[in-house]
């Protein structure tokens, strides 16, 4: 009766199917409206195409003391060097571009690395009640507690030797990777507890639902959001770490980063100050954007703004 | 007429840090095939839990620990779990109270009615589900269903969630549905609405219905036959229209009472005090410390579960002695 009536008072509409708005959409349109977001998302767009490209206009390869032999070591800003050499003749302008390929994939790669652990963990500490989830419960809080750095300083020296073999840039990104996910594993599982007592997960069990296809179509999918946020977040984290991690002398040295160049920079900086200037001009930036990018996903994912 | 669910002593506890709740403790049930059948007490009596308990979904830290469920000949206790994800959806179906969660937010209403029409049953190809679903939206009687299939559910009204939430249900023509306050979260218009399309799609379906409720005007206009609990247990079961005007048990007319009335302009009466504690429930009968009527025994002995005549049965000490009033 009602739909009658419905139709009947309501003006024809258009034939055309509409694809409906999906959540994603929505998110989107919301996010497009948050000013910080948007530069941050275009902040770190600009980073990725430089990382991408940029090599192919880099002046000199990574780590190539060239000038040194052209006594151009320790050289200022000029046309030649846009950024500068330091003491060993580095281009540092070459460099920072090689650093910025090096500095997102450590950033990207090792929180891929983060996430898909904590995803997996968090999700079976969420999911399985009593003995299972409170072991992995426990491990979790183990990882969480330990002071990570120390056992990254202390494993970037126990496989250095792997350093030499050309695997310098993806030794870092194991280790980041191996040791950052347990924050993101907290959140999942509180996510999961949440989710988990939601009707329709209920209603899927009444449906015949097994515990895998709840667990993965229907709780993971529903706890995403966060940890999109959480990995945009901790992009910058690891990027800072790796600043750190070669700031200290830990990192490899034959490896063009932004950490390296800071290291060397902060040695002289009162002869060449723009050695660490640039580089962390870089870092100080892209940290910046990912941060931003981070809180606007945040907002524009959070589902008690939702329209 | 045959029974299509027999429910034995069902006892479901829940084993919390606090102790244990004893939230089904003895709840006898028979389900008649075709019947709609009313469990009707207040909120936190049991009902939901016993539902939980026959389609075996019940939380943790809730465990069936005791008590016979057998649906069709079969007993669903013994089941392997693999067998009984089988009988779920396809035999015994649900509809849940709160149509806003009852969705996915993350799945269009199509893909969620594929998803309930192939679960466990893949020999349904996609093209088929999806005509399938389409038809299921029109026979619940929701209009543009090709449109619809495509939406959100946050695009959706509260009434048409529900509406939705019932078709999965049927998506796989389930013998019996388990409808848990399927209209308390709706407002009063759709509310009657949806139960109008309740009672339709249980004629066409051929189904049997079992709707658990504390509306006793819900009762009188859905159900031929109706149980009552109070505190996990069964207080009182009766055929709808002999529960209503000849109750034999306090707590029914207790209930009763508590149902406004146009025609009658009086004080509406609630039931005095609280449901008991389930951790440590009242000695002897669970209803003493709030029932008007109650004696020295009832705090001693639990009553037994006595026949009153034929289809009704009541668990009282005093049934004989009272008189209690119905509906006038």
């Amino acid at each position: 009766m009602s739909q009658l009536t419905e139709e009947q008072t309501a003006p024809p509409k258009r034939v055309h199917r509409q694809r409906s708005a999906t959540q994603w959409a929505v998110a989107w349109r919301r996010f497009k409206r948050n000013k910080s977001g948007v530069a941050g998302l275009a902040i770190v767009i600009a980073f990725v195409v430089f990382a991408i490209f940029g090599p192919l206009f880099a002046p000199y390869p990574p780590r190539s003391t060239e000038s040194l032999l052209q006594g151009q070591a320790g050289q200022p800003p000029s046309w030649k060097h846009p950024f500068g050499t330091e003491i060993n003749g580095i281009d540092v302008f070459s460099d920072s571009i090689w650093g910025a390929r090096n500095d997102l994939w450590i950033g990207v790669a090792a929180t891929a690395i983060a996430t898909l652990i904590g995803l997996a963990v968090g999700a079976l500490a969420g999911y399985s009640r009593g003995v299972i989830g409170g072991i992995l419960l426990g491990i979790i809080q183990f990882f969480f507690v330990i002071p990570t750095l120390l056992l990254i300083l202390l494993f970037s020296r126990v496989f250095q030797v792997l350093v030499y073999q050309g695997f310098g840039v993806n030794l870092i990104v194991l280790i980041l990777g191996l040791f950052g996910w347990p924050g993101i594993s907290f959140v999942i599982r509180g996510e999961i507890f949440r989710v988990r007592e939601l009707e329709f997960i209920q209603a899927e069990k009444a449906l015949g639902a097994g515990n895998l296809r709840i667990l993965f179509r229907h709780i993971v999918p529903n706890v995403l959001t966060p940890v999109i946020v959480l990995a945009s977040l901790l992009v910058a984290g690891n990027i800072l770490t790796e600043v750190v991690l070669f700031f200290l002398g830990f990192g490899p040295a034959n490896v063009a980063t932004w950490g390296e160049l800071i290291e060397e920079g902060v040695q002289y900086v009162s002869v060449y100050p723009w050695v660490a200037l640039f580089p962390g001009l870089l870092v100080v930036t892209l940290v910046l954007g990912f941060n931003l990018l981070g809180d606007g996903l945040a907002d524009a994912l959070n589902p008690r703004l939702r329209e | 007429m045959e029974d299509l669910l027999k429910v034995e002593d069902l006892r479901t506890y829940f084993f919390t840090e606090a102790g244990v709740v004893k939230a089904v403790d003895g709840i006898s049930l028979d389900v008649r095939k075709g019947e709609s059948h009313g469990l009707v007490g207040e909120s936190g009596s049991g009902k939901s839990v016993t539902a939980l308990s026959v389609m075996r979904i019940v939380p943790k830290p809730g465990k069936i620990v005791g008590g016979k469920i057998s649906f069709d000949g079969t007993d669903l206790l013994t089941l392997k779990e693999d067998d009984m994800r089988r009988v779920r959806g396809s035999k015994i179906a649900m509809v849940f109270q709160d149509p806003i969660s009852s969705l996915d937010p993350l799945y269009t209403v199509g893909k969620q009615l594929i998803e309930a029409i192939r679960a466990n049953n893949e020999t349904v190809s996609k093209e088929q589900a999806r005509d399938m679903a389409i038809s299921l939206l029109s026979n619940v009687e929701i209009s543009e269903p090709e449109r619809r299939f495509n939406q959100y559910p946050h695009e959706l009204s509260g009434g048409m969630k529900q509406r939705i939430a019932i078709a999965r249900a049927l998506a796989r023509t389930p013998t019996l549905l388990f409808a848990d306050e399927p209209t308390t979260n709706l407002d009063v218009t759709i509310q009657a609405q949806v139960l109008n399309l309740m009672k339709d799609l249980k004629k066409n379906f051929n189904m049997t219905l079992v709707l658990i409720t504390h509306d006793m005007g819900i009762i009188a206009e859905m159900t031929s036959r109706v149980t009552v609990v109070y505190a996990g247990q069964v207080s009182e079961s009766a055929e709808t229209h002999t529960l209503f005007y000849h109750p034999t048990h306090p707590y029914t007319e207790a209930l009763l009472k508590a149902v406004p009335r146009l025609d009658k302009r009086k004080q509406l009466q609630s039931v005095g005090g609280n449901i008991p504690n389930l951790i440590d429930p009242p000695t002897g009968c669970r209803f003493h410390p709030r029932c008007p009527y109650a004696i020295q025994i009832c705090k001693e002995k639990v009553p037994d579960y006595e026949e009153v005549e034929t289809d009704h049965f009541v668990a009282c000490h005093r049934w004989k002695e009272l008189s209690l009033v119905g509906v006038q």
